[in-house]
């Protein structure tokens, strides 16, 4: 049998299918793994070991009975814990949320079930997915993997801490200002926003709505395209999904292919290298750059003169949109909060105790921050004022690809840092997710890469480096991420 | 540039109660935070038209009909607090 950390979706399909193992005994050990290595990592909130082994049985028998095997079928997955599983806690890592079971499956996880993937547990994030550390989590730190002392980054770290320790072989996560990409980048794995609109968000436990999107957490980019495949396409309950073939880049690169991929142009945003960039990540990214070049490639300086206004823009959206979408959780629908019980004389006190008491520090920061920019007298100068901003950082976009087809850029200004380091300082906090949040505000799709593979030397902490497409140009930077992976 | 009268207000309008502890420190942060924002102030939209959403789509629609995905059982299920197939909530006049 493999080496659990050796598995890809790829390599684990081949396996199943060569009959060197069965999908039983690989989640049997995978399961056995997470029993003493999440102790440390702390990437799961549920388990979900039962569903699980009669999955991986139903698995089996399609193998013995020679039916088709979809290429994700049996493959371990984790599910981030705001993504509905029916009949499953889904707690958003919320106290608000401590006691809601889903009474349905989230569009993704349908489509999942469908392929027969076997499904391990669902994973921490920072509470409904705000933050960069997974530290605002109401349950449990989760570890950065290579180095317990640090983050795995968020708010998808335990989805990315349970790829990159070898918990799951693939993992969903969500991304409204890089929730998958920047972990990914902290852990040394793949992570891969799509375009907004490719994947259905319904069951999706909503952020801020125009900015989510749904993506997967890979060991490589190949994996990453198979997951997209599965999950993309139009949803009747999701209203902004789009009907889109979903290109050609699957199951590696044909000859013919290859040739049409080394034309494609790569920009590189100078605004990207800011001030604040760590020397880490400034090497990394240049490694990057000199290994596609030597692919041939051509690579171009480009502008994105707006870059630096995305940060403000961004924080005043998204509180917009996170006030009024977590307007829902009222303490009478959904789950109440057990501390609040008791304490309640009426209709108001409801709302006020369970609200207090079942929202964390940065969810109640971001509801106020929110309310504040929305109200009368405010929205011009903020609300108002972030939507034209919005609309200037995408039309920055729009020039640069009249030049390139792809934007490469560092996923986040740092490796990973210090758990307690900036969790007392929200500012220096949001300011880890710079260089992903221009993609959200533009809708584009965009894939965070290793600079390089395991294993990493002692001590040292992965890179990242991210590929930004046009809008539905998944498969632009799907291929170029596979021939860059293919390098090594 | 925000008072506490204010932080007040708006936890009023988002029906959160707050802690006394927590106040002065929420002040700060929004304060830093609103100060950072100001930099919006430089950039020139005279002619920008905002951009609302996500999505380039409009008039997404669909039949007007219902359907089980979820069905009447589940919901109830998922409710917090029940009785008798009936959702229970708090009163609402007083």
């Amino acid at each position: 049998m493999k080496n659990l950390a050796d598995f890809t979706i790829k390599s684990f399909h081949d396996g199943l299918l060569n009959r060197e193992f069965s999908a039983l005994e690989i989640t049997q050990e995978f399961f056995k793994h997470i029993s003493v290595r999440d102790k440390e990592v702390g990437a799961y909130l549920t388990l979900l070991e039962r569903d699980a082994t009669i999955q991986a049985e139903r698995v089996d028998i399609m193998v013995a009975r020679d039916e088709a095997v979809p290429p994700l079928a049996g493959v371990p997955f984790a599910i981030k814990d705001n993504m509905l599983i029916e009949g499953v806690r889904t707690t958003a890592a919320s106290k608000m949320l401590e006691s809601y079971i889903a009474s349905y499956d989230a569009t993704v996880v349908k489509k999942l079930k469908k392929e027969g993937v076997v499904i391990l547990g669902k994973t921490n994030l920072d509470e409904f997915a705000m933050g960069s550390s997974t530290e605002n989590s109401a349950y449990q730190l989760t570890h950065n993997p290579h180095d317990l002392g640090r983050v795995p980054g968020g708010s998808s770290g335990g989805s990315v801490a349970a790829v990159a320790s070898h918990m799951a072989v693939a993992a969903l996560g969500s991304d409204t200002g890089g929730s998958i990409r920047q972990p990914a980048s902290l852990c040394g794995v793949v992570g891969f926003k799509p375009t907004y609109g490719a994947v259905s968000r319904f069951g999706l436990i909503a952020l801020a709505s125009s900015l989510d999107q749904i993506g997967p957490i890979t060991k490589t980019v190949e994996d990453a395209a198979l997951v997209f495949k599965v999950i993309a396409g139009k949803d009747p309950y999701d209203s902004t999904s789009v009907d889109r073939p979903v290109g050609a880049f699957e199951m590696g690169l044909s000859k013919n292919n290859l040739e049409e991929v080394r034309k494609l142009t790569i920009g590189i945003p100078k605004e990207y290298f800011i001030a604040g960039l760590d020397n880490l990540v400034a090497r990394g990214v240049e490694e990057a750059i000199k290994k596609l070049k030597n692919l041939k490639f051509e690579i171009k300086e480009v502008s994105l003169p707006h870059t630096k206004y995305a940060l403000s823009c961004y924080y005043i959206i998204l509180p917009a949109e996170v006030s009024t979408n977590l307007a829902r959780f009222d303490g009478v629908r959904y789950a109440s909060v057990a501390a609040a019980e008791g304490h309640i004389k009426n209709l108001r006190e409801t709302y006020f105790k369970n609200r207090g008491l079942g929202f964390g520090v940065e969810t109640r920061r971001r509801i106020l921050l929110g309310t504040f920019v929305l109200s009368a007298g405010y929205y011009d100068a903020y609300y108002a004022k972030a939507q034209k901003v919005r609309r200037l950082i995408k039309n920055d976009f729009d020039e640069a690809f009249k030049e390139v087809d792809v934007i490469l850029a560092p996923t986040s200004p740092t490796p990973a840092f210090k758990l307690g380091d900036k969790v007392l300082d929200p500012l220096s906090m949001y300011l880890s997710d710079i260089l992903t949040i221009p993609v959200n505000l533009a809708g584009l799709p965009a894939i965070s890469i290793p600079v390089k593979k395991y294993p990493l030397q002692d001590k040292e902490l992965p890179i990242g480096f991210q590929l930004i497409g046009k809008h539905f140009h998944e498969s632009d930077i799907l291929n170029i991420g596979q021939l860059y992976e293919g390098l090594e | 540039m925000i008072t506490k009268k204010d932080l007040e207000n708006l936890a009023e309008l988002a029906r959160i109660e707050l802690k006394k502890n927590e106040e002065e420190k929420l002040l700060a942060d929004l304060e830093k935070i609103l100060k950072h924002f100001e930099e919006l102030k430089e950039v020139n939209t005279s002619s920008v038209k905002p951009m609302t959403g996500g999505t380039f789509l409009s008039n997404v629609l669909r039949d007007d009909a219902s359907d089980n995905r979820v069905s009447n059982e589940k919901a109830i299920e998922s409710f917090p607090n029940k009785e008798k197939g009936l959702l229970r909530v708090p009163p609402v006049f007083e």
